[in-house]
């Protein structure tokens, strides 16, 4: 058996879980509409959690290009001070940020992707849900007419492999923006701990160092100036100590 | 014939193109035993392409129920394998 036949399979199979049949024709049909409807409900439910994600995403990203522009500035000021070594880590910190920017920017044009599919698929099935509603009136009404019983069964296996469908997209889109929501919580963790070298109580240990760096060269120059001065009385005519 | 492309449609397909889908179909059995990826990836899209390029797109408020079903595009390897090992076809 090719793929081909093994996805017609697995399509009838989930059709045949979404066609349960009662009784009397027109209960089916009624019944029907309502699962229609509630996934209907479903997928836009899941356009919306979607967007939710992308917008998180979309935070985060301009977090950590705040960042790196924070660190840029980091690495100039300390080498500007002669530390290296604080330069160093600084634009370490800096690549480090940029990969993960660049790791968000993808996700997000990904779920942009899945949201579009995602909206299409939608709007499908409003159509064929819309659709489906006229037919089965017009079945319902016919209903004593020996052709009824196929119209039926055409009508329901069509919109039937259409919900089939949409169950597909949506598990797939929610499967997409669970990994998706997952990674965003994860990276708030890291945020919050300090490994994505955000602020602890408003400075990171970048700028703490820094600050130590540029009041120590205050006291240094300081004293400097004191020894100036110091070594000035120290040259005025002797005979006085 | 009625073709739908998993999670994206389906479509009216002249019947004349059954014998492609099914030389690229028995091609893929191959990839996907082989788990040659780079390979899958090419052959799926020749597939799908063949009934994009080939047809005219089923309106969007009629329904018919299709005569062939093909994979979804971003469908992976793994899942493919899990397709043929049957995993994928058991209900819930």
């Amino acid at each position: 058996m090719g793929i081909l036949a093994r996805t017609s399979t697995l399509m009838r199979a989930k059709m045949n879980r979404l066609l349960d049949r009662a009784e009397n024709p027109s209960e089916t049909l009624d019944v029907a509409y309502d699962k229609q409807i509630e996934m209907l409900r479903n997928v836009k439910r899941g356009v919306v959690e979607m967007v939710s994600t992308k917008r998180r995403l979309q935070l985060q990203a301009g977090k950590v290009q705040d960042n790196i522009s924070k660190l840029d500035v980091q690495a100039r000021k300390a080498m500007g001070m002669g530390r290296e070594d604080m330069a160093r880590l600084a634009l370490e910190r800096k690549q480090h940020a940029n990969t993960e920017l660049q790791d968000l920017d993808q996700q997000i044009s990904g779920l942009e992707l899945e949201q579009e599919k995602l909206t299409k698929a939608e709007q499908r099935l409003q159509a064929k849900v819309q659709a489906f509603r006229t037919k089965k009136e017009i079945i319902k009404a016919q209903y004593k007419a020996a052709q009824a019983q196929v119209r039926i069964g055409s009508a329901l296996s069509g919109i039937s492999e259409e919900m089939g469908d949409i169950t597909l997209s949506v598990e797939r889109a929610e499967d997409k923006t669970e990994a998706l929501r997952a990674k965003s919580g994860a990276i708030d963790e890291l945020a919050e701990a300090g490994v994505l070298n955000l602020e602890i109580d408003g400075k990171d240990d970048i700028s703490r160092e820094l600050d130590k760096l540029s009041a120590n060269s205050e006291v240094e120059s300081e004293l400097a100036a004191l020894k100036a001065s110091a070594s000035e009385k120290k040259s005025l005519p002797e005979g006085q100590s | 014939m009625i073709v739908r492309i998993l999670t994206e449609g389906q479509y009216r397909l002249p019947g004349s193109f059954i014998d492609q889908l099914n030389e690229i179909d028995n091609k893929i059995v191959g990839v996907v035993e082989q788990e040659n990826e780079a390979e899958f990836r090419k052959l799926l899209s020749e597939m799908l392409d063949l009934v994009r390029n080939n047809s005219n797109e089923v309106g969007m408020d009629e329904l018919v129920e299709s005569d062939i079903v093909l994979p979804e595009p971003d469908i992976t390897l793994i899942e493919a394998e899990e397709l043929f090992t049957g995993e994928g076809i058991v209900p819930d």
